[in-house]
């Protein structure tokens, strides 16, 4: 079956080619200089600049994200701190209701920052579970696995960090990671996003600057699966009226900490 | 794939005409969409000319293909995914087919998927007891009514809230409400429930990168990311040419296709999928398979003149300025592809001469062009595939369309390089015109073959001077 897939390849692969060759367009280049390059010096120049970012910096980005939230309804809002943070996101999920049912349940990811919320001691009082999709053991994967699938499904909030955030387009980069459910971020109603300051970039051409020159980023590649959401869900499909809240969650609110004193 | 022919396009087309509520949708989508987008390409930090950037890229895309799907196969593998190079439809949907089988999945559900739609996988599923649902509200709504989508971006623009309120209330049993925002929530409610049990989720390829090896799927409902996140198995089809080459291409290319697609800076969603998901992941598919389509492309990349067209993002810019579209609607053309790119791809793909009426039918006023997100020059296709029904060409398997109308042209060309003659001819015309019908000067009706060209509009008359006389006469 591999073999006759290859076969099948190669025999595609030759037609594109002889039909490449038939109409030149003048880009064809050797293998070696398919991928767009930059000098070293560029590199470490702009590398530096997006590192040596002064909080001033930081805070004009917030306000250029918080100007492009606006439009696509995405609450943006800023917190002193982590403590400010968990406070602000409880009165949340004690003000929302479910969209179905009255249970109220939150998913969240097992992350350092999300950790730092004590959500779950938070919201013990009020009866409400936060459950955090870690795989806690390795026996039986598939068991554990649907056993947080299903608490997600249940959920009507789902709590993230993300990698990073992008200021002009106003949008939340998310790969996949361990213990990082991706349908957190999907499948309840709504969608809470928790950040750092320095986590907000300027625009889509830093952010893919970052992923191919960043040397972090670079090692750790784009995933197998990386998403950016740029606000709730929302469709045009009935005579283009524009309604917020189609598939996926219906909210979504990101709390930036700002580490204000 | 199509049921085109001069038939068909002319009975839909007066259909459509005569359709007030298609009429005034469509009038609303062009109203709304066409400036829109143009407003978006001039906030563009870059300006307008981000659009000829744009079209390089896709250029260059095409003249390395065959390294580039290379490079995002192997990345693929590598992750564990599996990549299926498919010459034609059968073949790919026969791969489809095997998946479904081997994995006895009963319930699929679908992103919306233009190239799914071309290759007939939903017929082919059902037909193998497979129940393929659509999840864009659009595609739902249009196969809820089974109908086919009349626009790429919008499939269900040609129905009104009304008749979606009664469509909701007969197939899925609510009570009537012509309310959008309620009517979306009964379709979100309907489909959560596929979403949470489907074996399979189909998707297509916006854009693949070929440097890191990854397909991207951009949507607004969110609902791709969920037939592609909660299935066990995700299934992406792919056109040949839907991929760029260095990661930071997708900068300028997503800005424009969601400006184009939409008047948005960045669709909802944008997910960059590489392979399926890490044994050590909570959630995400454990299979995932890309099928790469060729299904006629290879020829039309062949071609220098055609080749352009092969840029085009499926964005539907084009259809929301398309003076054409906008009267006959995505039905008439008989096609997948509907709109300007419909009319070049269309016979391209299938027969120029079945599917003639297409660009014929185009008004080569350029707007397609001025609106396409990466300024493909729809216009100059459109003439040249005129000018292959006129002159023939065996490599399209086309004939000249009129022998008679070749001859006329080549009499013609004769006359009017003979001066004697050109004038003799002109002569006997002004003494011939005037046994045609004429209304306030102008001649109503001209005599067939010529009978098309007066139906809708009124003619002026050949002057009893011609100018070279009347210059003569003041000279004298």
């Amino acid at each position: 079956m591999i073999e006759e897939n290859l076969n099948n390849q190669d025999r595609f692969l030759k037609t594109v080619k002889e039909a490449i060759k038939a109409s030149p367009g003048g880009y064809r280049k050797n293998r070696e200089e398919l991928f767009s390059r930059l000098s070293q010096s560029t590199i470490e120049s702009r590398l530096k600049k997006i590192q040596n970012r002064t909080r001033a910096d930081q805070l004009k980005l917030l306000d250029l994200l918080m100007e492009q939230a606006e439009p696509i309804n995405l609450r943006v809002m800023p917190v002193k701190n982590l403590q400010s943070a968990s406070e602000s996101i409880k009165e949340l999920i004690l003000d929302k209701n479910p969209e179905w049912g009255t249970v109220k349940k939150v998913a969240a990811w097992k992350h350092p920052l999300i950790d730092k919320l004590s959500l779950g001691d938070a919201l013990a009082k009020y009866d409400i579970p936060v459950y955090q999709s870690e795989l806690k053991s390795t026996d039986d994967l598939p068991a554990g696995k649907q056993m947080i699938r299903e608490q997600i499904f249940e959920s009507f909030v789902g709590i993230t960090a993300a990698d990073f955030c992008i200021a002009q387009t106003a949008s939340l980069v998310m790969k996949s990671h361990p213990n990082q459910a991706r349908a957190v971020s999907l499948v309840p109603s709504i969608h809470v996003a928790v950040i750092e300051l320095n986590q907000i970039i300027e625009n889509l051409g830093e952010f893919y600057f970052l992923q191919k020159w960043d040397p972090i980023q670079k090692k750790e590649g784009l995933t197998n699966c990386m998403t950016l959401i740029s606000g709730p869900s929302k469709t045009g499909d009935i005579e283009l009226i524009m309604v917020h809240g189609a598939h996926g969650p219906c909210e979504l609110h990101l709390f930036v900490i700002t580490g204000e004193t | 794939m199509t049921t085109i022919s001069t038939e068909h396009y002319k009975n839909k087309a007066k259909e459509a005409i005569k359709d007030d509520v298609l009429q005034s949708a469509l009038a609303g989508l062009q109203n709304r969409l066409g400036p829109a987008t143009a407003a978006m390409y001039k906030n563009l930090p870059e300006g307008d000319e981000l659009r000829y950037k744009a079209h390089e890229v896709r250029m260059f895309a095409l003249d390395n293909l065959d390294m580039l799907l290379e490079q995002l196969a192997q990345k693929i593998r590598q992750r564990g995914g599996n990549v299926f190079f498919a010459r034609d439809q059968k073949e790919a949907v026969n791969y489809c087919l095997e998946i479904t089988r081997r994995r006895k999945a009963k319930l699929a559900v679908k992103g919306k998927s233009m190239v799914s739609e071309e290759i007939g996988l939903n017929d082919a599923l059902i037909k193998d007891g497979v129940k393929a649902v659509e999840t864009d509200l659009g595609e739902y709504i249009v196969q809820l009514a089974g109908e086919h989508p009349s626009h790429i971006i919008a499939p269900a623009i040609h129905k009104t809230r009304n008749q979606i309120g009664s469509l909701f209330e007969e197939k899925l049993g609510i009570s009537y409400t012509n309310d959008p925002p309620t009517l979306t929530k009964a379709a979100r409610k309907h489909l959560r429930d596929a979403f949470l049990t489907a074996d399979i989720g189909f998707s297509g390829c916006n854009l693949a990168c070929a440097e890191t090896g990854h397909i991207t799927t951009l949507s607004n409902e969110g609902n791709i990311r969920l037939a592609t996140t909660l299935p066990k198995v995700h299934v992406a089809i792919m056109g040949m040419e839907r991929i760029v080459a260095s990661l930071e291409d997708h900068d300028a290319l997503f800005r424009l296709l969601s400006r184009g697609a939409a008047a948005q800076n960045l669709a909802g969603y944008v997910s960059y999928i590489g392979g399926p998901a890490l044994d050590s992941e909570i959630d995400g598919p454990e299979e995932f398979h890309l099928v790469i389509l060729d299904n006629g492309r290879s020829k039309i990349l062949a071609d220098e003149e055609f080749k352009e067209i092969l840029c085009c993002i499926r964005c539907a810019a084009c259809l929301n300025v398309c003076p054409v579209y906008g009267k006959i609607g995505g039905h008439s053309y008989g096609c997948t592809y509907t709109g300007p790119i419909g009319a070049v791809l269309t016979p391209l793909m299938t027969d120029i001469g079945q599917s003639k009426d297409l660009f014929q039918g185009e008004s080569l006023c350029g707007a397609c062009q001025d609106n396409c997100p990466v300024n493909i020059n729809l216009p100059r296709m459109l003439l040249a595939l005129r000018a292959k029904t006129a002159e023939g060409d065996p490599r399209w398997n086309i004939k000249p369309s009129s022998p008679v109308e070749k001859f006329i042209f080549s009499i013609w060309s004769k006359l009017i390089s003979n001066r004697k003659a050109y004038d003799f001819f002109f002569r006997l015309a002004r003494f011939g015109q005037k046994i045609l019908p004429t209304k306030n000067g102008e001649i109503r009706k001209l005599p067939p073959p010529f009978s098309g060209w007066t139906l809708d509009r009124d003619m002026q008359q050949i002057a009893s001077k011609s100018f070279i006389q009347k210059w003569k006469e003041t000279q004298k």
